[in-house]
């Protein structure tokens, strides 16, 4: 496999690419960050016209939605696309595969190394611009950028894992090297043939960004550590979930969560006077929407192995719950019963899905 | 008037094995205490991880599944789709501080009454010693 | 007994067969005939069904739970409406002739009249006559009255009338008197029936080994030699000591445990020429459970040869030496002496003469299997004949006949067998016996006039009936039952409650009925003992009144509830009430269920037409169904045509030409010669086959079942030099040799056979079973054709199981030399003129008996390779969504009890492909195979489960999380529409893609998400008070 150098700015260069694709045919359809000139804003665009890409912002430190998520309807419609992903929504998007909610058949990814993204009301208040210069610097020095989401900060998983272009920016950029773009696949190969740029064969070392490796790991520690759901009882679970208004937001921006209609918005949910009739016979009073705690704890059971850390359920949680700091620090431990790691591979079996006949020796 | 704790302990049997060794060790009056509620089910995989959340927040002080040993499932490959379930539940209540000692799976088969018997009493003891599930008293959940 | 008055007679001899002996072999048997359509008279001596399986702790190679696995095999056929139990019942004459016997059958007396026992214990506990209790083989006592072991079936009470006070001297009563429900009837006599049935199938097993006449074990003298019968139950969970391994001399667990192999087999002094087959495994079993019971335990097992011979059994027997570290010594006990602390002292030799020493706690007597008790005069009574040592005689090429036309025999009663072999042999025994009737085609499924009578709910509001159960004093002893009827009438949809003496007594049966019209309930629940045994009663009866079964919930306040918590009577009351809230909190969610008919092709497709094959064709054939037989090569009858002797010196190629002309001139078999399978598809019943005939076009069929006897291939060694020496060949060519008389120039003195080549070691995990007896068969031919000719053996264990052992025995004594080797030492062979194709070749093993390497010049050198699965049975698992096992042979449904079904319904498996067999064995299983798939194809239509799953299709969102844990393949992912699509015929509804399913698309009939969350509901719990 090899490797083509940038000579621009990654952002540029990638943008070139998705341009040279969609000039030559060889995509239909680009899915990128796009800054929206008439509010100063950002959105998530499928562009298919290429005089609409000067606007895009490949690598934005942005997300509106997880990309992932977005790729899993129209991923299967027939149209060459190819798409770029933080790495989180990369993996996001190897999980809905593994699920049948998507397929990379038609698509190439292009994924760079990830220094995190801001939180939405830092977009909505347009401070991006003016933070930008001081976080790339950040990100080129392997530190860890204020300001971010906080599982962005805290997410070990900054690196592709299975790209078919891996775009180095974070800590490597301007360490001397270059930004490289990395072809890691056949399909990468035959994409950009024909596309500028010096052609070597580097290979991407992940040991370069050791330290940006270590600052995370020890912001996730703190992180974890600092968590309020921390410490034995219910007690620091109703305090955190306590102040949940019930709107199943998170679950809505949740790239994992695939179904149609959540089971917890589902007839098996569905309570009706009689019910309610008989809990207050029993208890006394009822909290209304019901079930706020059983639909945290029912997410994380249901998925939580999967959970990639993107941090959108923060995000858009109006009460300020810290949704995503909790299905990370629950997700890892779900996934570390089965060693797995969501969106590492397609390949890898949903560990639901499976089972070996020898293991979990102190269960039953 | 009730004063002292009674616990009580819902308990999820399937229909081949352990709803069966619970029967035997009735059959053979093994005694054990009144707090084990058998809900019979076709299988252990059929005891979705929301159930024992479910009846966790409900007020159970223990929730127990009990299943066909492994390789022994009347369904083949249950138990161990319920064994990885089980497992997933008590990581999540294990992260959140939950006590997680209020569910548990046993592998009892349909011979195993004494073992059954020995389960109800030993997890009880244990269920009177975390005390009142919290979720009791809480309204408000 | 001739002056007993016939009190019954019936049956007809055209759809109808009789049983003798419910054990494993005769319970598969009558059901297997019962899902036919045929009416079975099943015959028990004692006042169980089960036979010898209860008594088992766990089985091998899988340490299932014999219970486990046994248990729903016996509810389902004491609850088989065309099964009638007769037990305490012997067999004592067959008159007639095939086609058309009738039975004398003589049903002793019970003293307990079962209509009305209601199993509650109460005579038992006062008797005061305490007894050996046989079932527990002495290790604890029991009553004159009893059930026979606590999950009897059926489950009510008998008198042992030789043990009886009153029966015996007329004093005591004392059962009488406590007995709730009047069910004590000393008057009851002894009854004579006679049964008009077309066939008889004999399946009275096998009883253990007596060693009390072996004085050098010292069993009986020394406290802590056991049987290991006895010691199996002391593993037992329900057994007399709990699952504790305990020393009769005081009380505590061993820690050094020695089993002592083929205590009463294999040995000609006391004319017991043959391998008891199962006693190694057995042993290996024991070992390897005791060691889990306690990890400290040592285990010795010391033996001749392991015969682990079946499938996956090496595996087992590897894991028990290198995982669980069970010591193997090759060696025979000269002596076991008790010391003064009750342990013992063991002296034996090894085979190098070397004398050992050793002291163990506990010494278990791997004891034989031998023919049951009173086989004798049962042979007598019913003119069949017996073999040598007692067992029932049968041929090889009809392994599953007596030496009478129309009784058929199965189970271990005409050899030892393992389980199973038993449960095959029994399906295979139905085939013979169905040949003789005349069977129509039935249709199952309830008739629309039935259907109609069924009042609709659907819209109503739930009305609820509860009736609570005294059982007795079994219930209302413990429980305040009025209290609970009470409480009920304050729930929610609870429109009538009420208390009833027995709520499955006749009578109260007629009041559910009653209530049922009167309040018009649309519910019912009942809360009494356990829905395992009185559910379907229950659900009957509110059937008769005009109700679904379905709308119909059990609460287990007896078995669950009042027995086991008879010291906590207000607990035990609060609880009742719990569980009827809960019942009826599931009940009001209940809905009406019908079990959709799925109809079912009657042809069958055979892939394979080797002996197999063939026969299942015929078994299949036989009965009136069209058989597409399909092979590959084009001409029939596989590696059976390699096959030219056999131990009892019938010719196989006769049996084969026989076979090959009755498939071919069959009406109901067509022969598709050359022919590939290039695609199956569809499920049970509606299957469709696409093949590349002989012509090389593509033809279609469709079939209900099918069956798989792809067979075995003969192992492509290159070990040994073979290939590079006409005198270095296969048994296989050495077996046709021997037939055309055609062997290397020169003569023909010095002839080595090395076993297991390629067999048991890496890459090949497993025995090929056949090839010890092939090769000693094969060197006894030798012998007749040249006397003088000197026979090597190396080998690693000699596996000639069976009745096999005599022929290794007679091969032995004839002066051939046998040499054991180890996979670290295998003999050496090289060729004496190493350019010459037909050199001769010197053979060098090692011989450790004189722990030296003994050369032999050979001028053959006989290889037993191992036989393969073939590699097109890759494919063809695919096709037919069934697994393989790791050697690549096809995987069963389960290995002790459905050795010839697929998990996935109406496919079925038999011969070489589902692992290594001889032509008996395959004979049994090839026609087990048809029978199975004759308990499908003798339907019109089957009928899907009531509690299946179903699919919301709205929200399914097709990710295939339910179709990855279904282990029936009932659920694909439909490709076009995205979701998931649920087979109704082959979903079994135990509910594992429900609890998988993230969406909320998926719920179980009977038993939904809704119904469960309603009874958490009923559950939910308040703070207690003063806390």
């Amino acid at each position: 496999m090899s490797s083509i150098t940038i000579d621009t700015s990654a952002s540029r260069k990638v943008r070139d690419l998705l341009k040279y694709l969609i000039e030559n045919g060889k995509i239909d359809a680009a899915l990128t960050m796009r800054k929206i000139p008439e509010n100063n804003s950002y959105d998530l665009g499928l562009i298919t016209d290429a005089s609409n890409l000067d606007e895009a912002v490949p690598l934005i430190p942005v997300m509106t939605v997880n990309a992932g998520h977005v790729l899993s309807s129209i991923s299967t419609s027939g149209k060459k696309i190819a798409a770029v992903l933080k790495p989180c929504e990369l993996r996001a998007f190897v999980e809905l595969v593994k699920r049948e909610q998507g397929s990379f058949e038609n698509l190439l990814t292009i994924s760079h190394t990830c220094g995190g993204v801001f939180p939405l009301d830092l977009v909505v208040a347009e401070k991006i611009e003016e933070l930008l210069p001081k976080y790339e610097k950040t990100v080129s020095n392997g530190e860890v950028p204020a300001n971010t989401r906080d599982t962005c900060r805290a997410c070990e998983h900054f690196i592709p894992m299975n790209a078919d272009i891996t775009v180095s920016v974070a800590g490597e950029c301007e360490s001397g090297k270059g930004c490289v773009m990395y072809l890691n696949s056949e399909k990468a190969e035959e994409f950009t043939e024909g596309f500028a740029g010096e052609r070597g064969e580097l290979k991407f070392d992940p040991s370069v960004l050791k330290k940006t490796l270590d600052a995370r790991l020890a912001e996730k520690d703190k992180l974890f550590a600092s968590m309020t759901t921390n410490g034995p009882g219910l007690d620091r679970l109703l305090d955190t979930f306590g102040k949940c208004v019930g709107c199943h937001g998170c679950n809505s921006v949740c790239p994992i969560c695939y179904c149609l209609l959540c089971d917890f918005e589902s007839a098996n949910f569905d309570y009706n006077l009689p019910y309610f009739e008989e809990h207050l016979s029993r208890k006394g009073a009822l909290r209304l929407p019901p079930d706020t705690i059983f639909f945290h704890l029912g997410r994380l059971t249901h998925m939580s192995f999967s959970c990639v850390g993107c941090g959108m359920c923060s995000d858009v949680c109006p009460v300020g719950i810290p949704v995503a700091a909790i299905f990370k620090k629950t997700g890892e431990k779900t996934a570390a019963l089965f060693d797995y790691v969501s969106g590492r591979d397609v390949e890898e079996p949903i560990p639901v899905m499976v089972y070996k006949e020898e293991e979990f020796p102190d269960i039953g | 008037m009730k004063t002292e704790f009674t616990p009580r302990i819902t308990s999820f049997l399937c229909k081949w094995c352990s709803y069966t060794g619970a029967d035997l060790a009735g059959t053979a009056r093994l005694q054990y205490p009144a707090s084990i509620i058998p809900i019979q089910v076709m299988c252990s995989s059929r005891v979705d991880p929301v159930f024992l959340i479910k009846a966790f927040l409900s007020g159970s002080d223990g929730v127990l599944i009990g299943g066909c040993h492994p390789g022994d499932c009347h369904y083949e490959t249950g138990n161990y789709h319920a064994r990885r379930r089980f497992a997933i539940v008590k990581s999540v209540f294990e992260s959140l501080g939950l006590e997680s000692d209020r569910l548990k799976l046993s592998w009892i088969s349909a011979s195993e009454g004494p073992k059954f018997a020995r389960v109800a009493n030993e997890y009880t003891e244990e269920i009177m010693k975390l005390g009142e599930n919290p979720t009791r008293k809480s309204i408000f959940l | 007994m001739t002056e007993l008055p016939v009190k019954e007679s019936s049956g007809s001899k055209k759809n109808s067969v009789l049983v003798l002996g419910a054990g494993i072999a005769g319970i598969q048997a009558s059901l297997d005939l019962a899902e036919m359509g045929v009416a079975v008279h099943l015959i028990e001596e004692t006042p169980t069904i089960g036979g010898r399986m209860p008594q088992l702790d766990k089985t091998f190679p899988t340490n299932d739970c014999s219970m486990c696995i046994l248990a729903p095999k016996m509810s389902e056929c004491v609850r088989h409406p065309l099964i009638t139990l007769h037990i305490m019942s012997n067999l004592k004459e067959i008159s007639g002739t095939p086609g058309d016997f009738t039975c004398r059958v003589i049903e002793r007396a019970k003293y307990v009249d079962p209509v009305k026992c209601v199993s509650c214990g109460l005579c038992e506990e006062k008797c005061p006559v305490k007894i050996e209790d046989e079932f527990d083989v002495g290790l604890r006592k029991t009553k004159a009255i009893s059930r026979y072991f606590l999950q009897s079936i059926p489950s009510e009470y008998t008198i042992n009338k030789e043990h009886c006070l009153y029966l015996t001297k007329g004093v005591c009563k004392l059962c009488e008197k406590v007995c709730p429900t009047g069910a004590i009837n000393y008057e009851d006599t002894d009854r004579e029936i006679e049964l008009n049935v077309g066939a008889v199938i004999l399946a009275t097993g096998i009883d253990p080994f007596d060693p009390i006449g072996f004085g050098q074990f010292g069993y009986h003298r020394y406290s802590n030699v056991v049987t290991s019968l006895e010691f199996e139950r002391m593993l037992s969970a329900s057994g007399p000591y709990g699952g504790h391994i305990e020393k009769a001399s005081d009380g505590k667990p061993p820690k050094r445990l020695a089993f002592i192999q083929c205590v009463g087999s294999r040995d000609e002094s006391i004319d017991r020429n043959y391998c008891s087959s199962a006693c190694c495994m057995f042993a290996i079993k024991q070992s390897i459970i005791a060691k889990e019971h306690s990890k400290e335990l040592e285990a010795t097992i010391f033996y001749m040869d392991i015969r682990a011979f079946g499938k996956d059994f090496d595996k087992y027997y590897d894991k028990a030496e290198n995982q669980y570290g069970v010591q193997f010594k090759r060696s025979k006990i000269a002596d076991i002496k008790e010391l003064p602390d009750g342990s013992l002292e063991l002296k034996y030799t090894f085979e190098n003469g070397d004398i050992q020493h050793e002291t163990f706690d506990m010494v278990v007597l791997s004891i034989g299997l031998q023919p049951r008790m009173g086989s004798r005069e049962l042979s007598e009574d019913l003119d069949i004949r017996l073999n040598r040592f007692g067992f029932c005689k049968s041929d090889t090429f009809h392994p599953l006949k007596t030496s009478r036309e129309g009784v058929f025999v199965c189970g271990a009663m005409n050899s030892p067998k393992d389980i199973p072999e038993s449960v095959v042999s029994a399906s295979g025994a139905v085939a013979g016996a169905v040949s003789l009737l005349e069977l129509e085609r039935y249709d199952p499924s309830v008739s629309e006039e039935e259907e109609e009578k069924e009042k609709d709910v659907t819209g109503e509001r739930p009305r609820v009936g509860v009736f609570v159960c005294h059982c007795g004093i079994n219930i209302a002893g413990v429980v305040d039952v009025k209290n609970v009827a009470e409480f009920a009438k304050g729930l929610q949809n609870v429109e009538h409650s009420e208390d009833v003496m027995y709520a499955c007594s006749t009578d109260c049966l007629e009041t559910i009925k009653q209530r049922i019209e009167e309040h018009d309930l649309n519910r019912v629940v009942v809360a009494a003992c356990t829905p395992r045994t009185h559910e379907p009663l229950f659900r009957d009866t509110i059937s008769e009144a005009g109700l679904n079964p379905y709308l119909f919930e059990m609460a287990n306040i007896r078995d669950q509830c009042s027995w086991a918590h008879m010291n906590e009577p207000e607990m035990a009351t609060e609880k009742s009430k719990d569980l009827v809230e809960m019942g009826v909190g599931k009940a009001r969610g209940l809905v009406p269920l019908s079990r959709l008919p799925i109809d079912i092709d009657p042809e069958a497709l055979i892939v394979g037409g080797g002996l197999s094959g063939m026969t299942a064709a015929l078994a299949i054939g036989d009965a009136g169904h069209d058989v597409y037989l399909i092979e590959r090569e084009d001409v029939l009858g596989g590696n059976m045509r390699d096959i030219f002797f056999n131990f009892s010196g019938s010719d196989p190629q006769e049996f084969l030409a026989e076979t090959i002309e009755k498939v071919e001139n069959h009406d109901r078999i067509r022969v598709l010669l050359d022919s590939t399978i290039e695609d199956i598809t569809g499920f049970v019943g509606n299957f469709r086959t696409v093949f590349k005939n002989v012509a090389g076009e593509l033809e279609e069929l469709t079939h209900g079942a099918v069956i798989v006897a792809t067979g075995g291939n003969e192992h492509e060694t290159s070990e040994y030099l073979y290939g590079s020496s006409s005198r270095i060949v296969t048994q296989k060519e050495f077996e046709r040799m021997l037939h055309e008389g055609k062997f290397p120039a020169g003569k023909l003195r010095e002839v080595v056979m090395v076993q297991c080549v390629g067999s048991r070691e890496e890459g090949r995990m497993y025995c090929s079973r056949i090839c010890c007896s092939k090769a000693v068969k094969n060197a006894l031919e030798l012998r007749k054709r040249k006397a003088r000719a000197n026979i090597y053996f190396a080998y690693r264990d000699i596996r000639t199981y069976g009745f096999a052992e005599e022929y290794y025995s007679e091969l032995r004594d004839g002066g051939a030399l046998f040499f054991r080797y180890t996979l670290e030492n295998k003999p050496k062979v090289e060729k004496i003129r190493p350019d010459d194709p037909d050199s001769r070749i010197r053979v060098t093993v090692f011989d450790p008996v004189l722990e030296k390497d003994v050369v032999i010049d050979a001028d053959l050198l006989v290889l037993a390779t191992a036989i393969d699965a073939p590699e097109q049975n890759l494919e063809l698992a695919k096709m037919l969504k069934v697994p393989l096992n790791s050697d690549g042979l096809f995987l069963e449904a389960h290995v002790k009890l459905r050795p010839v079904d697929f998990a996935t319904e109406g496919i079925f498996v038999c011969g070489l492909a589902h692992c290594p067999k001889d032509m008996s064995e395959s004979l049994a299983q090839a026609k087990a195979a048809g029978s199975r798939a004759l308990t499908f194809l003798k339907k019109k239509s089957i009928l899907a489960e009531g509690t299946i799953a179903e699919v919301r299709t709205d929200r399914c969102s097709g990710c295939g999380y339910c179709e990855e844990v279904c282990a029936y393949t009932a659920i694909e992912i439909d490709p076009e529409e995205c979701v998931a699509v649920i087979n109704d015929a082959l979903c079994k509804g135990c509910g594992a893609c429900v609890a998988s399913c993230r969406c909320g698309a998926l719920d179980l009939r009977g038993f939904t998400n809704q119904q469960l969350f309603s009874v958490f509901d009923s559950l939910e719990i308040e703070a207690s008070e003063g806390i």
